[in-house]
């Protein structure tokens, strides 16, 4: 794969100044809890940084310590050469960010929002007038400009807070869940608009629970109770997925799903919707196996066939057996 | 510090105030609807309480006295009754306030001038009109007192050399009728403009709240320049609530303005600036609207209410209450507007307390600043 290639040269071929942001040992505590778990984080210029996890792992919390809005329990970092402990106000003029719940000024207008950014920016007068149309077409905005933004959609709000956050001209991108509540049509123009700025080489970290919005990313780490479990391509991370998955959509789910699990060779069942993912050694070998076992027990089959591996079910099966290891030892 | 970044802050917060409905309401409505409340409630003059007579003397001397007792407004004849009874079935009824018992001998007593034998008794379960009652009718009864004595005299064939046994003539200056309302209203006026303190600290809490406060701290604007742009608007709706305020108890009440207006509108900012200090501390303390709310009370209100002199005079509380009014802006503004307004005072004698309170505000504000982090958690 041609992409996974050109992640392992980029370190080789650009020397170690284009390391952005650095962490080591990252740690946060509340209350005793390790909210993030000595962390180390690396990421280069212009890279489309993906942090996932479940809830409550740790991500809004690991963003809001680069961004120097948190103080350090322990370990040290850096973003674009300023110290994460020391230099929070120096940080916040090197990067855009937009918290998860970002709140715009809902009685202002559009225009109002973006201008009051621009100004706490310092982004001078003439510069506003252009960024601002140019920001408004891109994220679709332009009709709506004199409207207040408690009367915009959902999505539009999270699209008028991107632009927001791109008012100013930055290095780094921090931006925390900004898809969540957001209905697939605008996720998707949201990732367009990402995707671009990947393309202007600036650095954009982002966080999502969303798997599939992973994928698009350059590189993931993936968060799990405060520790990174793993950090690479997608690529990568689908590789590293043991067995085939084949896709299954049987007329009974529960019935289906209680012949299944005591099939061999299946290594795991994820379910989606109408459908069930299983995780299986071979599916060459299994699915012959699959459909005759559902027929004998009564079980129709709508569909089956074998399925490429995506980041959902490589995250889905590192958490699970991350969790299965956990509980291990706490069993007497 | 960037002005730049105070003004945006400025800017936003007016459009917010204009624009959000509540703000709206709280900055500019509340503080007049509030004002015409409690000066209409609280200043109520005692009138017509209803009193019962209990006459054991029945003579035309004490039924000339009764009658002269309740000729004004001021007491109304509610039951002429004949025994101690029926005064207490009145009394615990609520129907009267006051019984009055004039004991046999009254008009036999007085013109022997060996006094005047008479009884109150007042409802201490509302000893508001007792004790106005009880001052009434001293008040009468030495003026009957003073009439029998003179009637006797001349009697007496003594016309020259006596005068009134007590002649006591107490002038109140700058408020010539002893309203309450007159005295009241000024003091008020630094309640009332508490309203801008509270929405200060609500719109801090509502900021944290509501998360903007989080992108907020993620730009480069900085303590000063956020703590400031927020005040700035509230001083500025207050002022206009100090132009409004004046003229409704000049019009509606006819409280005289007696001192000059500049200097009380300047003396006002200052005040204003002080007490939105304290909005500001309470809104960098508490997390939540209501929270920020309920301190509000705690600490701008009812001080505000009980210790700044308004209702009780400083001088009568315990030492520990009178430092802590020392620290209460309403305390020094309520001289202010109760000198501008009655005495007629100006700068030459009101400068001590627009010092103080401008001290008070550089303090609060210091210590909101101090206490103010661009963090979470």
């Amino acid at each position: 794969m041609g992409d996974s290639q050109s992640e392992e040269l980029i370190p080789t071929v650009n020397s170690n100044e284009q390391i952005i942001i650095e962490t080591q040992g990252l740690t946060r505590e509340f209350n005793e809890t390790l909210a993030v778990d000595s962390l180390d984080l690396s990421i280069r210029r212009g890279e489309l940084f993906g942090l996932v996890g479940p809830d409550g792992a740790g991500k809004t919390t690991t963003l809001r310590l680069l961004t120097g809005l948190l103080k350090i329990t322990s370990g040290s970092g850096s973003l674009a050469g300023f110290d994460l402990a020391t230099q929070p106000e120096e940080i916040k003029r090197h990067i855009g960010y937009m918290a998860q719940e970002f709140s715009l000024y809902s009685e202002l207008t559009v225009l109002e929002n973006l201008r009051f950014f621009s100004e706490l920016f310092d982004v001078a007068a003439e510069d506003f007038a252009l960024r601002s149309e140019h920001l408004l077409e891109f994220a679709a905005l332009s009709p709506f400009r004199n409207r207040r933004a408690d009367h915009l959609s959902g999505g539009m709000q999270k699209m008028l807070a991107l632009a927001s956050t791109l008012i100013h001209e930055h290095e780094i991108l921090i931006l925390d869940e900004p898809t969540t509540g957001v209905d697939p049509i605008s996720r998707r123009e949201f990732w367009d608009i990402l995707a671009e700025l990947y393309d202007n080489r600036t650095t954009v970290i982002v966080s999502t629970p969303y798997m599939d919005e992973a994928d698009r990313c350059s590189r993931v780490g993936l968060m799990y109770e405060g520790r990174m479990v793993v950090c690479d391509s997608p690529e990568a991370i689908r590789d590293q997925l043991e067995g085939e998955v084949v896709h299954v959509r049987p007329d009974d789910w529960q019935a289906a799903r209680v012949v299944l699990g005591e099939l061999p060779g299946i290594l795991e069942t994820q379910s989606y919707g109408e459908s069930i993912h299983l995780l299986v050694d071979s599916a060459e070998v299994r699915i012959p196996e699959i459909e005759l076992a559902l027929k004998e027990n009564g079980v129709g089959i709508k569909e089956i066939r074998p399925a490429p591996a995506r980041m959902e079910e490589a995250f889905i099966s590192l958490i699970r057996g991350l969790a299965a290891h956990e509980d291990a030892p706490e069993k007497p | 510090m960037s002005l730049r970044h105070i003004f945006a802050v400025v800017r936003k917060e007016i459009q917010h105030i204009l624009r959000d409905r509540s703000t709206f309401v709280l900055v500019l409505l509340a503080p007049t609807a509030m004002m015409l409340l409690m000066a209409y409630a609280l200043t109520v003059d005692i009138q017509h309480v209803p009193i019962a007579v209990l006459d054991y003397d029945r003579s035309p001397t004490s039924r000339n006295f009764v009658q002269q007792i309740t000729a004004g407004d001021d007491l109304d004849l509610y039951a002429q009754v004949s025994s101690l009874e029926e005064i207490e079935t009145l009394l615990m009824r609520g129907e009267i306030k006051v019984a009055l018992i004039l004991a046999p001998g009254f008009a036999r007593d007085i013109r022997s001038l060996r006094g005047m034998p008479l009884q109150i008794i007042i409802d201490g379960t509302e000893p508001q009109s007792g004790a106005f009652a009880v001052e009434h009718v001293g008040w009468r009864a030495e003026e009957f007192l003073n009439q029998a004595l003179s009637a006797q005299m001349g009697a007496l064939g003594v016309t020259q050399g006596i005068s009134q046994p007590i002649d006591l003539r107490v002038r109140a200056w700058y408020n010539p009728s002893l309203k309450p309302r007159v005295d009241m209203i000024p003091g008020l006026i630094s309640m009332v403009l508490g309203f801008p303190a509270l929405s200060v600290a609500l719109t801090l809490a509502h900021e944290r709240e509501h998360g903007t406060l989080e992108q907020l701290m993620a730009t480069p604007i900085t303590r000063a320049e956020l703590l400031l742009g927020k005040m700035i608007p509230y001083i500025l709706v207050g002022l206009v609530n100090v132009i409004i305020i004046p003229l409704l108890a000049m019009l509606l009440f006819r409280i005289p303005f007696n001192g000059n207006f500049i200097v009380f509108f300047l003396l006002s900012a200052v005040f204003l600036f002080a007490i939105l200090g304290m909005g500001l501390i309470i809104g960098v303390f508490m997390k939540t609207q209501p929270a920020a709310l309920a301190l509000s009370f705690l600490l701008i209100f009812f001080p505000g209410f009980f210790m700044t002199g308004i209702f009780f005079p400083i001088a009568s509380m315990p030492e520990v209450m009178r430092m802590e009014a020392l620290a209460l802006p309403g305390t020094h503004y309520a001289i202010i507007t109760r000198g501008v307004f009655l005495t007629g005072v100006g700068l030459e004698v009101l400068w001590p307390y627009g010092v103080m309170l401008a001290g008070l505000g550089v303090i609060f504000l210091a210590i909101a600043g101090l206490f103010f982090r661009k963090r979470l958690g």
